[in-house]
C-alpha cells in the first residue's frame, strides 16, 4: 500500500522509521530540536535529537566519532554548500577510517543536505555538488528525484554502514509522489529507467530527471523516443543499466545542473566511451550548467542552467551526427 | 582516583615510560640500522611520556582515547601489542592495520584508542562524538581527547570545545603544549602565547574549567586529569587540560621524495631558532630519567629493579623490530579491501 | 552630539527602515526574487557605525546587508535594483541581496556563509596595515557566526598580528531559527572573546546615540593602529530570519514594547527633547526617505534585466 507524500516530508519519514526501529540512530543539525513540540524530540527526546550551533565542522566530526562508537547519526546539514567548510572531515576523515584501520572501524553515518535550489538563492546557495563526494572511495552518494525514492534511499542510507552523503534536491520539495508505506528500502548501485525508449539514452540526476522526461515529450512528439535513466545513486554508480540502454539506443546524452567538469555527467561520460564505445553511433553529448557561479537575476540563472530545450536540442544533435 | 598512586602504580607508570621511550629510540634507529623500511612521515613522542602515562593511568577500561598521528604512546600504554604496532609502522601484513594505515594512523578498537586523525584538530570533533555516544549509553565511560597546542587555533577546537561545554559532554580534552606546531613556535601563532599567557586560558570562551600542569611530572598529571575525569564521569561536563611538554626529537623525519633517505634531523630549537641552550635544558629535565631518579631516590624501587624492568622493555622492543622485520608485506589485492563495510 | 550628525543618523535609519518595508513588499510581489533578509529593527548600529567611516575604510557583511550598504554610502537605486536583477544593479544582477560589493564606497562585499566573511575582513585591514595607511576595516555578523571555527581562528590572527579590524556584532539573539542558549553557554559575544583579551564593548544596539560614542571610541584606536576590537550591539530583528519565515519560535513583540524598542523612534524623542531637531524636521526627514524610496523603485523598476552573455563573461577577469 502506498500514500502520497511530497518529497520533503518522505525523507522525514523515513528518518523517523529508521529511528523507531534502530534506537542507535540520531539525528542532529542546526535549526532543530528547539521546541518540545517537534515532531522529533517528542517521539526520540533530547538525547538522540539535538540542536548544534553554526559548526560544521564539529558536526560532522562528532558524528564520525559517535558512528565509529556504535551509533548511527544522521546529520542535517540544509545545503550541500555548508558542508564545504568542513570539506577536511567529509572527505578526509569519515571515508577513510576504515580502510587506514584496517577494518577496525565503521563510520555509519549520513550527511543530509540539500542543493541545487535555483530560486535565486544565488552564487553561495545554489551549486550542485554531487560530483565533489562522488569519487571518494569510502564514501557513498544517493540523489533521489522522487519522494518514493526520497524514503527508500533515505532508510538505505541510514542502515549503510559506512558514510552516506545524501542530497535532496530542493526544487523537488513540494513535489508529491506515491510513497510505500513502512518500511521501504531502495538499494544503492541500482538505476531506475524512468522512461524506455529506443533511440537515444538521457541520463539526468534529481531535478533533471524531470527536464529529461520533459523533453522525452516533446521529442516523442516528433517521434523520437528517449530512454531516460535515473542513475539514483553516484556511488555506488550503476553504470551496467546504463552501458545496457546504450547499446540499445547507440546515443547518449547527460544531463547535469553542475558546471561541465564538476558534473557527475563528465564521469559517467568518461566510462561509457570507455567502456560503452563499440554502442556509441555518436559522440555523447552532455547538457549542464555553464561555467559561471550561479547569478542572481531570475532570466540569467535560467540562462545557465540546463532546460528541456536544451535537453532537446542535444538529442536531435547528437542523432543527426551520421557516425563514420 | 586523584590520591597518590600507589607503590604498584607507580612502577607500572615508570615501566610505561620507559616501554614508549624504547620504542620511540627504535622507531628512529630504524631510519639508520634500516634504511627505507620506514617510508612517510612519522613522529615521535619521546619527552612526553610523563604527560602521557601520567593521562592515561587516570582512566578505566571501557573509557576510550582518540589522538593526533604523534600516536604511538597511546596504544603502547594502553596495552596494545608491539609487535603489531612496529609491523605497521614498517608497512607489513600482520601490522595493527593490516599496513594500510602506517605510522599515523594506529587504532586499537579493542583497547579503546579508537583512532587518530593525520589532520591537526580534525580528531577533537570525533572525540567529543565518541563522548555523545557514551552519553546516551549511560554506563559512565569518559573519553580522553589528545591534541597539540597547534590544534587551538583551528576551528575544529573553538566548535567542538563549545558544543562539548554546552551538552555537557564526559570528555577531557587533554592539550599537549610542547611550544611548537611543527617548526613555528607557539608566540608567533597564538594570540595568548605571544602574550605569555597559558593556552588554558582559552577555555574561558567555552564555560569550562582550564588548567596548566607540568606535563614532566607523571603524578600530578594523573592528578589533574584524574579530577577532571572525575568531573567528566560525573556529568558535569569537559575540561581543558593544557600539559606542558617537551618533544626531544624534531616534529618528524624529514619530508623527501622517494629515493632520498629519511632521517630525524635536530631540534627545530638547534637546526632552525639557534636555540641549543632551549634544547639542552630540556634534555636535563627528561622526564624519564627524572621520574626513574625520584622513584629510587623514594624507595618505590630499586635501581637493580630499574635496570631490570629496562632490560625486559629493551628485549620487548628489539623483539618488536625483528617482528615488523619479518612480517611479510601484505598481499597486493589486500588494498582493496576495507573501503566499504 | 551635533545636530547635523543627529539628522544624518535620523535620514539613513528612515532609509533603510522605508526601504526595507518596500522591499517586503516587493518580494511578496515577487518582483524581488529568493532569499531576502531585512534589517528592520537593527537600523540603529548600520547608521551609527557606517555614518563615522569614510569611503575608503572597507565594511564586510552578512546575508542581512541592506541597511549597512545603504548606511555605507551605496545609493538607494542600484541596491534595490540588484533586488530586482537588473542591469543596473550594484552587481549588475548577478550578486542579489546577500552578495551586495559597491567598491567605490567600500562596500567590499556581503557573503551568505555565516562568519565567512570574518576572515575575509581580517585580510582586508592586513592589506591597510601593509600599505600603512589609517583605513579601518569593520566586518558585521550576527551572534550565530561567533561559534563558527573560522570566527576564532580570524580572531586570533588579528590579535596576533594587531589588525586595525572593529568587529561589530548585531546580537539579535537569534542564528536564524534558533535562540543563542541553543548554540553556547557563552550569553556574550564580547565575553566568548575574552581569552584574547583585545578591547570590547556591549552596548544597546538600538541606542543609536550608545553605539555612536562607543564605535567612535574604537574607530579612534583602530585608525592609530590598536586593533582588534569588538563591539557587540545588543539588537531586535523586527521580522524573521528571512521574508516567509513565519516565525514560530519566538512571540511576536507587543506594539507597546516596539514603540518602546524602535531605535528611530527612540532616537527621534531624544533629538526632539535635545532640541537637535524640530517636529517639523523629524516629518521632512521621514518624508524624503519615503521620496527617496519611491524613486528607487521607479529606478529599478525601469532597469532591463540584464544580458545572458553577461552571465558568462563575468566568471575570469
Amino acid at each position: 500500500m502506498a500514500h502520497e507524500l511530497p518529497y520533503i516530508a518522505a525523507i522525514d519519514e523515513a528518518i523517523k522509521l529508521e529511528m523507531e526501529r534502530d534506537p542507535t540512530v540520531l539525528y542532529f543539525g542546526q535549526n532543530m530540536a528547539t521546541t518540545e513540540n517537534e515532531d522529533f524530540v517528542t517521539s526520540f527526546g533530547h538525547d538522540r535529537v539535538r540542536v548544534t550551533p553554526i559548526s560544521e565542522t564539529a558536526e560532522i566530526g562528532i558524528a564520525t566519532g559517535a558512528a565509529m562508537a556504535g551509533y548511527r547519526p544522521v546529520v542535517e546539514l540544509y545545503m550541500a554548500e555548508f558542508m564545504l567548510v568542513a570539506m577536511d572531515q567529509v572527505i578526509n576523515e569519515a571515508p577513510r577510517f576504515r580502510y587506514m584501520s584496517g577494518g577496525q572501524v565503521k563510520v555509519p553515518l549520513v550527511l543530509k543536505a540539500g542543493y541545487g535550489f535555483t530560486a535565486g538563492w544565488a552564487g553561495q546557495h545554489t551549486g550542485t555538488l554531487g560530483a565533489l563526494f562522488m569519487g571518494v572511495p569510502g564514501l557513498k552518494v544517493a540523489v533521489p528525484s522522487t519522494a518514493a525514492d526520497a524514503k527508500g534511499l533515505m532508510a538505505t542510507a541510514i542502515r549503510d554502514d559506512n558514510p552516506v552523503v545524501y542530497l535532496h534536491h530542493y526544487l523537488l520539495t513540494l513535489e508529491h509522489g506515491e510513497v510505500p508505506d513502512g518500511e521501504h528500502l531502495v538499494p544503492f548501485g541500482e538505476a531506475a529507467v524512468r522512461r524506455t525508449g529506443g533511440d537515444v539514452t538521457i541520463v539526468g540526476t534529481g531535478w533533471t530527471v524531470g527536464k529529461a522526461l520533459a523533453a522525452a515529450e516533446r521529442l516523442a512528439e516528433e517521434g523520437i523516443e528517449a530512454e531516460v535513466i535515473d542513475p539514483r545513486t553516484l556511488a555506488p554508480l550503476d553504470l551496467d543499466t546504463i552501458l545496457e540502454s546504450v547499446e540499445k539506443t547507440g546515443h547518449l546524452v547527460l544531463v547535469d545542473q553542475a558546471p561541465r567538469h564538476s558534473s557527475v555527467a563528465a564521469v559517467i561520460a568518461g566510462d561509457v566511451a570507455e567502456h560503452g564505445f563499440g554502442s556509441l553511433k555518436a559522440p555523447i553529448r552532455l547538457v549542464t550548467a555553464l561555467d559561471t557561479t550561479v547569478p542572481y537575476s531570475e532570466p540569467l540563472e535560467a540562462y545557465v542552467l540546463p532546460d528541456e530545450a536544451k535537453v532537446v536540442d542535444a538529442v536531435r544533435k547528437t542523432l543527426q551526427t551520421v557516425s563514420a | 582516583m586523584t590520591d597518590t598512586p600507589d607503590r604498584d602504580r607507580l612502577i607500572w607508570m615508570f615501566t610505561q615510560m620507559l616501554r614508549i621511550r624504547e620504542f620511540e629510540e627504535a622507531v628512529k634507529r630504524t631510519f639508520i640500522d634500516h634504511p627505507g623500511v620506514i617510508r612517510g612521515h612519522t613522529h615521535l613522542a619521546d619527552g612526553a611520556e610523563a604527560s602521557i602515562v601520567g593521562s592515561l593511568a587516570a582512566i578505566r577500561p571501557g573509557d576510550q582515547v582518540l589522538s593526533t598521528y604523534r600516536c604511538h604512546g597511546y596504544p603502547i600504554t594502553l596495552g596494545t601489542d608491539t609487535k603489531a604496532m612496529m609491523a605497521e609502522i614498517y608497512g607489513r601484513r600482520d601490522g595493527l592495520c593490516k599496513g594500510l594505515g602506517g605510522s599515523m594512523h594506529l587504532v586499537d578498537v579493542d583497547r579503546g584508542f579508537l583512532g587518530t586523525s593525520g589532520i591537526v584538530a580534525a580528531g577533537i570533533p570525533h572525540a567529543a562524538g565518541v563522548a555523545y555516544a557514551a552519553q546516551i549509553r549511560g554506563e559512565g565511560q569518559v573519553v580522553l581527547s589528545f591534541f597539540g597546542d597547534g590544534a587551538s587555533k583551528q576551528g575544529a577546537f573553538h566548535e567542538t570545545l563549545n558544543i562539548a561545554s554546552l551538552w555537557k559532554l564526559p570528555v577531557v580534552f587533554v592539550m599537549e603544549n610542547n611550544g611548537y606546531n611543527v617548526h613555528t613556535r607557539s608566540e608567533q601563532e597564538d594570540a595568548n602565547a605571544a602574550a605569555g599567557e597559558p593556552l588554558a586560558v582559552k577555555a574561558k570562551a567555552y564555560s569550562m574549567p582550564g588548567v596548566t600542569v607540568d606535563g614532566g611530572d607523571p603524578v600530578l598529571v594523573h592528578q589533574t586529569v584524574g579530577a577532571a575525569v572525575d568531573r567528566a564521569r560525573a556529568g558535569e561536563g569537559p575540561t581543558l587540560v593544557e600539559s606542558g611538554v617537551y618533544r626531544l626529537s624534531a616534529h618528524g623525519n624529514i619530508i623527501a621524495p622517494p629515493g632520498v633517505p629519511l632521517h630525524f634531523p635536530e631540534h627545530e630549537a638547534i637546526e632552525k631558532f639557534g636555540a641549543p641552550e632551549e634544547y639542552e635544558a630540556a634534555l636535563r629535565g627528561d622526564p624519564v630519567p627524572r621520574f626513574r631518579g625520584r622513584l629510587v631516590t623514594d624507595g618505590v624501587m630499586t635501581a637493580e629493579e630499574a635496570d631490570r624492568i629496562a632490560g625486559d622493555v629493551r628485549r620487548e622492543v628489539a623483539a618488536a623490530v625483528e617482528f615488523g622485520l619479518a612480517s611479510p608485506f601484505p598481499e597486493l589485492e589486500s588494498a582493496r579491501e576495507h573501503v566499504y563495510a | 552630539m551635533r545636530p547635523d550628525t543627529a539628522r544624518r543618523l535620523l535620514e539613513t535609519m528612515w532609509r533603510i527602515r522605508r526601504f526595507e518595508e518596500r522591499v517586503a513588499k516587493l518580494k511578496r510581489q515577487n518582483e524581488v526574487h529568493g532569499l531576502v533578509h531585512l534589517s528592520i529593527g537593527q537600523e540603529a548600529v548600520a547608521a551609527a557605525v557606517c555614518c563615522r567611516l569614510r569611503d575608503d575604510d572597507a565594511v564586510y557583511s552578512g546575508h542581512r546587508a541592506h541597511g549597512h550598504a545603504i548606511a555605507k554610502g551605496a545609493p538607494l537605486e542600484r541596491v534595490l535594483a540588484e533586488l530586482m536583477g537588473r542591469a543596473d544593479g550594484l552587481c549588475q544582477g548577478l550578486g542579489g541581496s546577500m552578495h551586495l560589493v559597491d567598491v567605490e564606497h567600500g562596500l567590499l562585499g556581503a557573503t551568505g556563509v555565516v562568519g565567512g566573511n570574518v576572515p575575509i575582513a581580517v585580510g582586508s585591514a592586513l592589506a591597510a596595515r601593509l600599505r600603512g595607511t589609517d583605513q579601518v576595516t569593520v566586518v558585521f555578523f550576527g551572534d550565530g557566526a561567533a561559534q563558527a571555527g573560522h570566527f576564532t581562528e580570524a580572531v586570533n590572527l588579528a590579535r596576533l598580528w594587531a589588525l586595525p579590524v572593529v568587529l561589530v556584532c548585531e546580537n539579535n539573539g537569534f542564528a536564524e531559527f534558533t535562540p543563542r542558549s541553543a548554540h553556547t553557554t557563552i550569553e556574550r559575544v564580547s565575553d566568548a572573546v575574552a581569552p584574547f583579551g583585545f578591547e570590547r564593548d556591549t552596548v544597546d544596539g538600538n541606542d543609536v546615540e550608545a553605539v555612536w560614542d562607543t564605535f567612535g571610541r574604537f574607530l579612534e584606536q583602530a585608525r592609530a593602529g590598536r586593533g582588534p576590537l569588538l563591539l557587540e550591539c545588543l539588537t531586535h530583528r523586527l521580522r524573521g530570519h528571512y521574508e516567509g519565515d513565519a516565525e514560530a519560535y519566538r512571540a511576536a513583540i507587543t506594539a507597546d514594547e516596539w514603540q518602546q524598542k524602535d531605535p528611530i523612534l527612540r532616537f527621534q524623542r531624544r533629538a526632539l527633547l535635545a532640541g537637535w531637531i524640530d517636529e517639523a524636521d523629524a516629518a521632512a526627514i521621514e518624508r524624503e526617505a519615503v521620496a527617496a524610496v519611491a524613486a528607487a523603485e521607479r529606478f529599478a523598476s525601469a532597469s532591463p534585466f540584464p544580458s545572458p552573455e553577461l552571465a558568462a563573461r563575468m566568471t575570469y577577469t
